[in-house]
């Protein structure tokens, strides 16, 4: 059984790569991509259903992979999974599956760090072939492929990029006996607390599914609390009934944050609701064109499900970057970055701090957060702890 | 009660609605009564708000339109007649109540097979492969629209375009909102179609997963198949007479 590792940096063909290896076999195989919609079947309304798709001979057994719980998950719908979850997700079907192959392509970085060793051993058991494109590891004794068809480089102007940062004056933001839970049921916060400082920054810990993400979209309004308060400066702040006014956020899947097809569209949309606030920090268009060239886009007409998925995830930072709010917020900001582009981001992050904004990161990468100076919030049991 | 025949039932009634007048519209309302009652249980309450929910703002739109603005019924327009708001009323009511009954028994027909998932519930179906595909595909779709306006409306809510509650800002910004959801529907598919269901033959998969199906029709299918032919008679009939 072959077990191939695709090397490169971003843009470098890997992934193209990859997919002719998977056609050139002429044998269907396992496609787990980078995000949902290339992760999940897309065909099914339950996680029983996701399963019974894939499901193979069951004379012919492979290992098992039994990373999620997936007795009690049967009834979910696959789409409202975390990103985690759906590539373990993704993972069990494989197990069962008949397929010989499987291709996974960035898809292991939204693994926290247990499931992630778990998911590795998996694919390195040797009991069927793999192709492996991942940005933290090379895993030891794999045979390694890079790609062979550079394609566009989206280079980041990283020093125009941090001299364009404006100070911010962020305010301390408090959490208190947060509680949330989810139409299903699922409770994700009881009695939760935090308090976030300014200037600093916060990285939120978890294992996949804990509530990372739920707590964010919270903070900007998406998500109302059942019980709780958040606070802005000493006052009372409920972003979901009074709008957000305090946070950019970039998601975890840049194709969830856009708000138009063009970059141009999207930040004119996101201006003029400023505006309609009252906003007099005006971003105007200069510094829109300033900041995306710096991000390695030409025009503001570039329409953005057009760009490659890295370049997508790194216009995403565009938001946050900008200074239209003075926290920004970043769920997994690595995800199919490269070394190079980790390390830059994690000092202009530093960079940020200390120009007074005030940062909330959420990632899996250890080897990114250690790059910069954090306070370590940690979810488990629907508490949210300080270590 | 089988799948097969819940959908026979299901047919009939609606075929029996969208053919009876207001009159025959009664036994049909008593055979979903029973129906909910026998079949459905508690959550038939929890369907027949799920389905005023549905169909009151249509009523609503339909009685704008008939009875506010227009005036008069369209059979009193394709017959030339002056007409009345009175007749236009009665239109209304009648169109709002077959579609109130089609749209509860769909709901009825989803609780009463709340236990099974989608795809046990097609599999079970005794229509050819290909019917069975296309009932998949289809409802991948709606899952797939479903989970483009939630995550549109987190995109535009974090962004300040639009708000949680009633707003102005809703008003003015709703459209985003609708191009929204159809770029991320649209974005989805395709990524799906170019990337994962070429390399994976993914919709090839279903087949396996669809094979076989139950036995036709049990016993109690066969009592409630003949319970929704009588009553769309007796629709038919009370409709003749009425006319």
């Amino acid at each position: 059984m072959r077990r191939e590792f695709f090397a490169g940096s971003n843009f470098s063909g890997r992934s193209a790569a990859l997919l002719a290896l998977l056609q050139s076999a002429g044998v269907p195989a396992f496609f787990v991509g980078p995000y949902a919609e290339a992760a999940l079947s897309g065909l099914s309304s339950s996680v029983a259903d996701e399963l019974a798709i894939y499901r193979g001979d069951p004379s012919q057994p492979r290992p098992p992979f039994d990373a999620l719980p997936i007795g009690s998950m049967l009834d979910r719908k696959p789409q409202s999974l975390s990103g985690g979850e759906q590539v373990l997700l993704a993972l069990h079907s494989f197990a069962q599956s008949p397929f010989d192959t499987i291709a996974v392509d960035t898809a292991l970085e939204q693994l926290d760090d247990v499931n992630r060793v778990t998911a590795l051993a998996y694919l390195g058991c040797g009991a069927f072939n793999v192709a492996l494109i991942d940005n933290r590891v090379v895993p030891p004794g794999w045979e390694i492929r890079s790609g062979t068809s550079p394609g566009r480089p989206f280079s980041i102007d990283w020093p125009a990029l941090t001299s364009a940062i404006t100070p911010q004056r962020a305010q301390a933001m408090t959490v208190r006996g947060l509680g949330f839970a989810y139409p299903n049921g699922r409770q994700i916060f009881d009695g939760a607390s935090v308090a976030l400082k300014p200037a600093t920054a916060h990285r939120l810990s978890g294992a996949n599914g804990a509530g990372k993400t739920t707590l964010l979209k919270i903070l900007v309004g998406a998500l109302a609390p059942a019980a709780g308060e958040v606070t802005l400066a000493g006052a009372a702040y409920r972003p979901w009934r009074e709008g957000n006014r305090a946070l950019a956020l970039a998601t975890q899947n840049p194709d969830q944050q856009w708000c138009g097809a063009t970059l141009g569209e999207d930040m004119e949309r996101r201006r003029a609701a400023l505006r309609l606030r009252g906003d007099t920090n005006a971003i105007n268009d200069a510094r829109v064109a300033e900041f995306a060239r710096a991000l390695g886009i030409a025009s503001l007409d570039q329409h953005l499900y057009e760009l490659p998925l890295a370049a997508r995830k790194r216009v995403s930072w565009l938001w946050p970057l900008i200074g239209a709010h003075p926290w920004v917020m970043l769920d997994e900001p690595t995800i199919g970055q490269d070394n190079p582009t980790r390390e830059s981001l994690a000092h202009l992050l530093q960079h940020m701090c200390a120009s007074g904004h005030g940062v909330i990161f959420v990632t899996h990468d250890d080897d990114f957060a250690a790059m910069l100076p954090h306070r370590r919030l940690h979810i488990e049991n629907c508490r949210i702890s300080s270590l | 009660m089988t799948p097969n025949g819940a959908v026979a039932f299901a047919i009939i009634m609606v075929i029996a609605a969208i053919a009876s007048g207001a009159h025959g519209l009664v036994p049909l309302y008593v055979a979903l009564l029973l129906f909910a009652a026998i079949e459905v249980g508690q959550a038939s309450l929890i369907a027949l708000r799920r389905a005023a929910l549905i169909m009151l703002p249509l009523a609503a739109f339909m009685l704008i339109v008939w009875v506010g603005v227009v005036g008069r019924g369209p059979q009193d327009i394709a017959a030339g007649l002056a007409g009345s708001r009175a007749s236009a009323l009665a239109y209304v009511s009648t169109v709002a109540a077959r579609l109130f009954l089609i749209v509860c028994l769909v709901q009825l027909v989803a609780f009463r097979f709340a236990r099974e998932t989608p795809l046990s519930f097609v599999r079970a179906l005794r229509v050819p492969m290909a019917v069975k595909r296309l009932v998949v595909l289809t409802l991948s779709l709606v899952e797939t629209l479903r989970h483009s306006v939630d995550r549109a409306h987190t995109a535009l809510l974090a962004a300040g375009i639009i708000t949680r509650g009633l707003s102005v800002r809703n008003l003015t910004n709703g459209w985003i909102l609708m191009q929204t959801v159809w770029l991320t529907a649209i974005t989805t598919v395709t990524a799906r179609v170019r990337d994962k269901w070429p390399i994976e033959l993914t919709v090839a998969r279903l087949d396996p997963a669809l094979a076989g199906g139950s036995n036709p029709l049990s016993a109690g299918d066969v009592g409630w198949l003949a319970a929704a032919a009588f009553a769309g008679l007796a629709s038919q009939i009370a409709s003749f007479h009425a006319a």
